[in-house]
């Protein structure tokens, strides 16, 4: 299933696939043993911010690895900018990714580490780690050892290791993991600063709030399968318009659910005695989210907790794929 | 990025260069010195293990060398260097930083052999020689630092090939000291001419004077012979171990 929507990037018709394209995935199937990890999956990347989103096991990573060459695709092709990236080797200098794994090589302190990514790259500016571990703020931290850092420091020392080669197509694997809230305005606004600047930047997560700050398109999976793609109103908007359940607990049940009922943003009222409170079934939670709060101070009735149910990435892609 | 104003800009600095060094800072942490001299250390036991034995300390050493150090501290502490230069870096997941680089994969494999051997000769080549002196006998310490230095660069080799062939380097390296050559190569005199150990041995015994006759075996080339051919297994595996890094297959354990 795809989700339409005001995307200009997008081939008309179909929000999968990018108009100029440098990433293309066509009718791709990775498998491990018994395990089918991508599933006759096509779909393109294009200059911008694209965020890939999936529940955990989707198959983001896999996905991933097989864009960057890292996993050989067992059907279909991927193509970095018209190249194999398992054939040509060249095309690595385009490309970078930043891996979800916490592992850092040991040993090594920031500086020298992405000195080394740099070398590799034969990357002729003496001062780009520097200007990459600043871009990420670890300037101050070059001179610590990697393995030593936190997950949110050893995160942005990768992200750095991958901007000081200047990369046309930016890969990252859940990149905000671990990173402090101040952080991640920060690198989101990077993100942002390398798609405006034209570069295909690729961004994974299962959190769609995150995704829905960065990206202007977003591909989502399931089960190793495109779920959904379009721009992100489009994808927020189908988590809206979906049937969902919210408990309220209220020192009053029975009179919140009688006057629950007469509200038009309510398609059904239930008690949960396990849970102690009113479970509502709604197809309109914005619109109860405004009238709930508005309904208890007319009716004196106080809220305890009010706590959606299904409010779960999961359950939007379960709801995508019905 | 941001550019800046002014570029500080060169040569770039070699790959090949990158990749040594990286194999000796980041591959060898201090753990895995600890891993190797630990065997090396053995080699120095099995040198005063010859004290023990009734024979002439030559002759002696020639034994207790051909068993403990070739067959034994050799192989295992190549092992650890071989498997730390590659395989381990692949199980944790930090080898992709290295592949996913526009470097060739022939400098990769070199760069990284030639890290390993490094470390190699100088561990486990000079714990041999320091093994023929505590022995008693001197003479011995140049034949054996020759036959463990060949010995183990060409081990290095091969456990890199095995880390490009499998995920369990480790497993599969033991497994193919102790079952094939070991096994094997004690019955079969063709596994025996592509064996690291037999052929150190064969090395060691070429140019000792007066080895014992059980070391010398039929079939199996001896001294400048042994070397030739070790040199021969040392390039077929390091061509293998370059043909598979270009097709290696990278899966981490998320997703």
């Amino acid at each position: 299933m795809t989700v339409t929507g005001p995307d200009p990037a997008t081939v008309r018709g179909d929000p999968a696939f990018a108009v100029n394209p440098t990433v293309e995935v066509v009718e791709v199937s990775v498998w491990f043993g018994p395990k089918v990890a991508l599933s006759e999956l096509s779909c393109s990347f294009g200059p911008g911010v694209t965020g890939l989103l999936g529940p955990n096991g989707a198959g983001k990573t896999t996905l991933m690895r097989a864009m960057t060459g890292l996993v050989g695709v067992n059907q279909g092709t991927v193509r970095i900018e018209g190249n194999d990236p398992r054939r040509n080797r060249a095309v690595h200098s385009r490309m970078a990714l930043v891996p979800e794994d916490e592992a850092v090589p040991a040993g090594l302190t920031a500086r020298q580490f992405v000195r080394y990514v740099a070398d590799l790259h034969g990357v002729v500016d003496r001062d780009a780690p520097d200007n990459a571990l600043r871009e990420v703020s670890m300037l101050d931290a070059a001179d610590r050892r990697v393995d030593a850092f936190s997950k949110g420091m050893r995160q942005r020392t990768k992200i750095a290791s991958a901007l000081v080669k200047d990369p046309q197509v930016l890969v990252l694997d859940e990149p905000l993991n671990g990173a402090d809230p101040v952080q991640r305005v920060h690198l989101i606004a990077l993100f942002k600063r390398l798609g405006a600047q034209g570069r295909t930047v690729i961004v994974s997560s299962h959190v769609l709030n995150e995704v829905e700050r960065m990206a202007e398109r977003v591909i989502v999976l399931m089960h190793g399968r495109l779920a959904a793609a379009g721009g992100h109103h489009a994808i927020r908007d189908a988590m809206d318009d979906r049937p969902r359940h919210v408990l309220v607990r209220s020192d009053d049940g029975r009179r919140l659910a009688a006057s629950l009922v007469a509200l038009e943003s309510v398609a059904g009222v239930t008690f949960d005695s396990t849970r102690g409170g009113v479970v509502i079934q709604t197809v309109q939670a914005r619109e109860l989210a405004t009238a709930l709060p508005r309904l208890a101070r007319a009716t004196s009735i106080r809220l305890l907790e009010v706590r959606a149910l299904d409010d779960s990435l999961e359950s939007l892609f379960r709801e995508l794929v019905r | 990025m941001t550019v800046p104003t002014e570029v500080a800009t060169g040569r770039p600095r070699s790959r090949f260069a990158a990749i040594l060094r990286y194999t000796l800072q980041s591959c060898i942490p201090p753990k895995r010195w600890a891993a190797v001299l630990l065997p090396c250390a053995g080699a120095l036991l099995f040198g005063l293990l010859v004290h023990a034995v009734d024979s002439t300390a030559e002759r002696a050493f020639a034994n207790v060398a051909a068993e403990g150090i070739f067959g034994l501290v050799m192989p295992i502490a190549a092992l650890v260097i071989g498997d730390a230069v590659l395989g381990a870096e692949v199980r944790s997941g930090t080898f992709h930083f290295t592949w996913l680089s526009p470097t060739p994969t022939w400098q990769i494999v070199l760069g990284r052999w030639l890290g390993g051997s490094i470390v190699a000769l100088l561990t486990i080549a000079p714990a041999s020689a320091l093994a023929a002196i505590v022995a008693g006998t001197p003479d011995s310490a140049g034949p054996a630092f020759l036959a463990s230095a060949v010995g183990s660069v060409t081990y290095v080799a091969l456990f890199i090939a095995i880390g490009c062939l499998t995920q369990r380097t480790a497993v599969w390296s033991l497994a193919f000291v102790f079952l094939i050559e070991r096994l094997l190569g004690a019955a079969l005199t063709g596994i025996a001419q592509l064996s690291p150990t037999w052929e150190s041995r064969a090395i060691f015994v070429g140019y000792i004077d007066d080895p014992p006759s059980r070391l010398v075996r039929d079939g199996i080339p001896q001294g400048g012979d042994a070397i030739v051919r070790l040199v021969i297994v040392t390039i077929v595996a390091l061509v293998v171990a370059n043909w598979r890094m270009a097709h290696l297959r990278l899966s981490g354990a998320a997703d």
